[in-house]
């Protein structure tokens, strides 16, 4: 093994040590009777509240929908994990002390099934709490419902905007795991029989920003999809929301949606909320794929004052610059960002009240 | 082999690796603050010094037992009065003339629980003449004169328990309406296990004649089955003679109810047609039912309180008067039931259902024309949920509660669970727009919003959760309320205020309507309290055996008689103090060292009585309490106790000082009565 994986290795056990001291997962709760917030820590060996009787009172409020206790002593797997990311560690120390590519497989191999294990043995606990309740002792009951917190992301849930993320614990692992994986890749491609022309840096780079992507995909404000039958109406103009290319939402902060028919309402409804609605998240639908909502300030729009949008503005978007332009060629119109558009619907606003 | 760059990059991709970790503890989601702050709200609710606000709002004090009252667009709070709790700030249920208003036939009570507000009204508008407020614990329903901001009545209610569906009044207040949140039971057996539920324990409307000051009594009680009755509210206009009252616990459960009580997928709310219990009632079919309770009432000009007992009370039975209460099956716990302003929707608030359905007075009528029954109750019809269904508002939110209507052909549905005021349209049963809470409602209050004229204008969002909203002040938080503005298409808040107690309902009505007619002062010429002392001359003093009765008057800055000498260990002393001002808010006050009740705070021209039993030998001081005039610290006196079998005679001065002050004033020539 070259001295820079067996390094990297190294490395990745000394990443792992901070599984032990921080927690690897933060569920967060927070609903509009809990500005505080509410939630768990789900540690290598335990489940902790994030504040002193977090964990208590979530067991509490749990009753009301007959979920189970949440006992850290009834799950097994938190009595194991610290016994096998320690021999994980001690497989990487000795892997970089070694320096041998078949342990470096080996030891890999061991890693990944882990992980993967682990994320998924999360994910079956968070099911069958979410799932299998207790209907009987249950006292709100909400036909169909299932009470099953994201692993990664966001979810509304009741009254509760669920928020779930690695904390520091669970970013230790990710990382450890890049170094793994950028190891076993310098080797891999140094196997004999094989001519390395690519540089060694590009797979830290790569794995880095495969990491930073996965990372930062924060979609907490994700659109929620809709119906399109008419029972959605937009809270602007109250017309039924039945176009699939036009419709358009706001998730706010607390993971309130609103709907909007049209983006040309939405954005009147933004100029006019002022600073109350710049926390959310602004949703158009993509034309070229109706349905599909993208993020407002990102996408790419297009005013085409012939097309029939709902209120007639023409407005339109895209999730990609060359779609946009496309669109454009063939509908003609002006080009235009997020920004415009409600700097315009501010404008048009002002205008009407003169 | 290059390591330097290499490294440098790897170490690069690790350190965008950390950072972006890092992100994660940004990407924390926070509770807006503050949702859909109308623009100019501060000049909506700013009211300038020396102005008035707009409206009066009467707000219950849940445990506190009393009302407060607040004035919008402000929220500054103007008064508590004490009706049910004792009030030691004013003497209310301390003083002698107060204390009959707490009594009950369990004896004297010193605290309640008050939920809810019904404003009079005639011809289904609020009118201004009283508030009435209902007693949870003991039930008991209470009459307040909006005139002086007075409790003047208060009417237990017998064969009851859990006063919460309380006080509810027909449109001409005819009738307030009361009914019990808990079944008990009722009649010759009391004495039974808590586990025959079931077979004995029942529940009863009571129907108040109302519209006599001083005289209100139980016309007559309805016998119903043992539910938890929890809201009422009158029918109106086409449904005017009806009366319709929310209940749960459909499922009878007397233990753990939390669990037990939420199993139905369907409560009921009773429909009851009080004109043919009226008739029932002349025909004889009402039995007459031994029961123990008392009515306490104020005096006329005496302004003193009496109680009076009774001893029976008529009551029917549904299974004697068909055609008299009928039951429509409603979602999941309703909780409140309010009828809109052309009285032909009822919209229930299921709490633990995600809509609000809403019945229609028409098909209702129908469904019994046509008898489209599902099954009986105890004698009662049970009419079919589709039968009587006009509409359900869809996905509403979490946990409806109450509805209250503007007038503008809209109604406001509070939601506990998801924090939220819901405004939908009638007839379309859409939802129209959405406010948030701060945080988790439970009633809210539009003024006339219960009436068959809304003035609409404003919504007071009542929570329960207070939280971050003002100043943490330890673990008890006061409750807090938002004033929103209803007046657009759109909802918008304008102001967030902590409330007293805990405001369960309210009622507002414009200040016009009784600012002009509130008293300033009592006339003294019309005082004909026993104990009246209306010129300083004649204030005395006199002992009966072991009672002393010392006539006093008060008046700035002086107490007549201030000295007083012949009081001994073993008397008991009634300062009966009338104020003998006749001038606006020149209130005085009296207290006297070592005394066991509250103070006197004396309204000008009334008279009020402390009663002391002196516990030992000593000069004591009495003096004003409510700061009255720049010598105010001079109003003061001593009166002197005397071992018991002293010779120390029974004496008390008019003192000259305060005698000259008043001649040199011109104010009063000792030979005339007052005015």
């Amino acid at each position: 093994m070259l001295t820079r994986s067996r390094l990297l290795v190294a490395l990745a056990a000394v990443a792992l040590l901070p599984m032990y001291l921080f927690p690897l997962w933060r569920i967060s709760l927070i609903a509009p009777q809990y500005p505080e917030g509410i939630g768990m820590h789900i540690h290598l060996g335990t489940i902790a509240g994030i504040k002193e009787h977090d964990l208590e009172n979530i067991n509490q409020l749990n009753h009301y929908i007959g979920m189970r206790v949440i006992d850290p002593h009834a799950i097994p797997e938190l009595a194991w994990m610290p016994w096998i990311v320690a021999g994980i560690v001690g497989g990487a120390l000795l892997v970089a002390a070694a320096g041998r590519r078949g342990l470096l497989y080996g030891w890999f191999a061991v890693f990944v099934a882990a992980a993967t294990a682990g994320l998924v043995d999360f994910w079956w606990w968070t099911y069958d709490y979410g799932h299998h309740l207790d209907y009987e002792h249950a006292i709100i009951k909400v036909p169909g419902m299932v009470y099953q917190p994201p692993i990664i992301g966001t979810r509304q849930i009741l009254n509760f905007h669920a928020s779930s993320w690695p904390s520091w614990g669970g970013v230790a692992a990710f990382v450890a795991m890049a170094l793994a994986v950028t190891a076993v890749v310098w080797e891999w491609r140094r196997r004999p029989g094989r001519a390395t022309r690519r540089s060694a840096a590009v797979t830290p780079i790569t794995s880095a920003a495969v990491l930073l992507l996965f990372l930062a995909a924060c979609g907490r404000a994700e659109a929620r999809t809709l119906a399109y039958d008419g029972t959605e109406s937009c809270d602007v103009c109250r017309m039924a929301v039945t176009d699939r290319r036009y419709g358009a939402e706001l998730v706010t902060r607390t993971g309130k949606v609103l709907v909007f028919d049209s983006i040309e309402c939405l954005a009147g409804y933004l100029s006019a909320a002022g600073d109350a609605a710049r926390d959310g998240r602004a949703w158009v639908t993509d034309f070229t794929r109706p349905g599909t909502f993208v993020r407002a300030d990102s996408a790419w729009l297009l005013r085409s004052p012939g097309r029939a949008s709902p209120m007639g503005r023409g407005l339109l978007a895209t999730a990609s610059e060359a779609s946009r332009d496309r669109l454009q060629r063939e509908l003609g119109g002006d080009a235009l960002t997020w920004r415009d558009v409600v700097a315009q619907a501010a404008a048009d606003r002002h205008a009407d009240a003169h | 082999m290059t390591h330097s760059p290499l490294s440098r990059r790897a170490l690069l991709g690790l350190a965008g690796a950390t950072i972006a970790g890092g992100l994660f503890f940004a990407c924390r989601p926070q509770a807006s603050r503050s949702a859909n702050l109308g623009g100019d709200a501060a000049a909506k609710v700013y009211v300038a010094p020396g102005q008035h606000d707009e409206f009066y709002a009467f707000l219950s004090g849940g445990f506190s037992g009393q009302v407060t009252v607040y004035g919008l667009p402000s929220g500054r709070l103007l008064k508590t009065i004490p009706v049910f709790s004792q009030f030691p700030e004013t003497g209310y249920g301390y003083n002698e003339e107060t204390l009959p208003m707490l009594e009950t036939s369990h004896g004297a009570i010193p605290w309640d629980d008050s939920h809810h507000i019904e404003l009079s009204q005639t011809n289904g508008e609020i009118d201004g003449r009283w508030a009435f407020i209902n007693a949870n614990n003991t039930p008991r329903v209470a009459r307040i004169d909006l005139a002086e901001f007075e409790t003047k009545e208060i009417l237990e209610l017998p064969n009851a328990a859990g006063g919460h569906a309380s006080p509810f009044g027909t449109p001409d207040t005819k009738y307030i309406v009361s009914a019990t949140r808990f079944s008990v039971p009722i009649g010759a057996n009391t004495d039974v296990a808590i586990s025959s539920y079931k077979e004995t324990f029942k529940g009863t409307l009571s129907f108040i004649s109302a519209n006599e000051p001083g005289k209100m009594d139980i016309a007559f009680q309805i016998l119903m089955p043992g539910y938890n009755y929890d809201l009422g509210r009158t029918g109106r206009g086409p449904s005017d003679g009806w009366f319709f009252f929310t209940s749960y616990n459909a499922e009878q459960a007397y233990e753990k109810l939390e669990l037990n009580a939420s199993q139905y997928d369907k409560d009921y709310i009773a429909a009851v047609n009080w004109k043919r219990a009226e008739s029932c009632v002349a025909e004889g079919k009402a039995k007459t039912v031994p029961s123990s309770y008392v009515h306490n009432f104020v005096d006329g000009p005496s302004r003193i309180a009496r109680s009076e007992r009774k001893t029976s009370v008529r009551m029917l039975d549904p299974r004697d008067c068909a055609g008299m209460v009928y039951y429509l099956p409603t979602p999941k716990s309703p909780h409140g039931v309010d009828v809109d302003p052309s009285g032909e929707y009822i919209a229930a608030g299921g709490k633990l259902a995600s809509m609000v359905p809403v019945h229609s007075f028409t098909k209702l009528q129908k469904a019994i024309a046509d008898q489209a029954f599902e099954k009986e109750i105890d004698g009662i019809p049970v009419l079919k949920y589709e039968a009587v269904l006009a509409g359900e508002v869809k996905n509403s939110g979490l946990g409806p509660l109450h509805t209250e209507f503007d007038g503008k052909g809209y109604g406001y549905t509070s939601h506990f669970i998801s924090s939220e005021v819901v405004k939908w349209k009638i007839g379309t049963w859409e939802v129209v727009d959405r406010i948030p809470t701060y945080y988790s409602l439970g009633h809210l209050m539009i003024p006339g919003g219960g009436s068959a004229k809304p003035f609409g204008k404003y919504l007071v969002a009542m929570n329960k959760i207070t939280k971050d909203r003002y100043l943490p002040t330890g673990p008890e938080l006061a409750q807090s309320a938002q004033l929103i503005d209803i007046s657009g298409d759109k909802m918008k808040l304008l102001l967030d205020f902590p409330t007293q107690g805990e405001p369960h309902y309210a009622g507002a009505l414009p200040a016009s309507l009784i600012k002009d007619k509130q008293v300033k002062y009592h006339k003294l010429a019309e005082n004909t309290h026993p104990f009246v002392t209306k010129a300083e001359k004649d204030a005395s003093i006199k002992r009966t055996g072991k009672r002393v009765d010392v006539n006093m008057i008060a008046i700035r800055s002086h107490f007549a008689p201030d000295n007083i000498e012949g009081v001994q260990l073993g008397d008991t002393v009634y300062f009966h103090v009338t104020n003998i001002e006749q001038d606006w808010d020149i209130l005085h006050g009296f207290a006297v060292l070592g005394a066991q009740t509250s103070e006197l705070i004396l309204q000008p021209g009334e008279t009020r009585t402390l009663k002391w039993v002196p516990r030992r030998v000593g000069v004591h001081p009495f003096y004003c309490t409510d700061f009255c005039s720049a010598l105010h610290q001079e109003m003061s006196g001593y009166i002197r106790v005397s071992p018991a079998g002293s010779a120390v005679p029974l004496v008390a001065n008019v003192s000259r000082k305060a005698q000259t002050q008043v001649e040199r004033a011109g104010q009063l020539d000792p030979r005339k009565p007052t005015n």
